[in-house]
């Protein structure tokens, strides 16, 4: 091997690495802000993190779940703002992917599945905003698993019990 | 050439031992010392001192060294770089994909006002109601509730 085929193969694996390391780092949905604790103090949050065989039943792998209580309307929209940016990748506008409800020009909750994961998994991730005399009551939950909407419909809607 | 005697010996000695004499006096000493049968006893371990000067180094022969100089030498070994970094990127790659990633690992945690707890229980119970919560939202009779409290 000469020197140049030497430097061209070095280089390509040089930047296949890096183009790989940056793919890995891309995880992002912009309502991370809120599960981080960006938007609202994690001290103002309830917050659960399940993952793994704990979900096996509800056919999930990930269930990431924040509530909290708000009487800024700033922070409401910022949540809702970002929830609307993370709706772009949404699977599609079709009812068994989707579900949606506005009121006062505002999102009152939505359930909206995201494109898969790498490794084939559904993504969904959910809002609920309720006005309750002046204070938001918040709800944003992120889901990863096997299970279709139809599935989590009928385990958790309340009348299903 | 100042001549060597019983009497001069000491003071020659003293000047060679300090770097000081010429070489006639080195040789007319070396002549001297060197009939050791004649030397008194304190002069023995110098004559012993100059006789292994006088001794020259066995040095190798010309034709020992022409065939050192042309006996072949081994070949230099020359490692290639680019082998050893396409195994360290092959590594990487080995760690960064192969290695599960931390998502699949089983957890449950909630963290309720800043605490966390590390309490299966309570993570599952409030992960269920915010579920139930949000997928309960198609509902008419929830809807009615929730209308009611927003007047």
């Amino acid at each position: 091997m000469n020197g140049t085929m030497m430097n061209r193969t070095i280089t390509t694996i040089l930047v296949m690495l890096c183009v790989s390391l940056c793919a890995f780092a891309q995880k992002g949905l912009r309502i991370n802000d809120v599960f981080e604790g960006k938007v609202i103090l994690k001290s103002k949050m309830q917050e659960s993190l399940i993952k793994g065989d704990n979900l096996a039943s509800y056919n999930l792998k990930v269930l990431h779940t924040v509530k909290f209580t708000t009487p800024f309307k700033l922070r409401r929209e910022e949540v809702e703002k970002l929830f609307y940016e993370d709706m772009e990748n949404r699977l599609s506008d079709d009812d068994e992917n989707m579900e949606l409800e506005t009121r006062n020009g505002h999102l009152y909750y939505a359930i909206v599945q995201l494109s898969d994961t790498e490794k084939g998994a559904h993504r969904y991730i959910c809002y609920q905003c309720r006005d309750k005399s002046g204070d938001y009551d918040i709800t944003l939950v992120y889901m990863e698993g096997k299970a279709s909407l139809a599935d989590l419909r009928r385990t958790f809607k309340k009348n299903n019990k | 050439m100042k001549k060597v005697t019983s009497e001069n010996v000491q003071e020659l000695l003293t000047r060679y031992m300090e770097g000081e004499s010429t070489q006639e006096e080195q040789k007319a000493l070396r002549q001297y010392l060197s009939n050791a049968e004649k030397l008194p006893e304190e002069l023995r371990p110098y004559a012993r001192m100059f006789s292994l000067l006088e001794e020259k180094p066995q040095t190798p022969s010309t034709e020992a060294l022409n065939r050192f100089a042309e006996a072949p030498q081994p070949a230099r070994r020359h490692i290639p770089l680019w082998p050893l970094l396409a195994a360290a990127c092959l590594a990487a790659f080995a760690v960064i994909f192969l290695t599960p990633p931390k998502g699949e690992e089983n957890m449950a945690i909630a963290y309720v006002e800043g605490k966390t707890l590390n309490n299966e229980a309570m993570a599952m119970q409030m992960g269920q109601e915010a579920l139930q919560e949000i997928f309960s939202n198609g509902n008419e009779e929830e809807q009615l509730t929730d209308l009611f409290n927003e007047q």
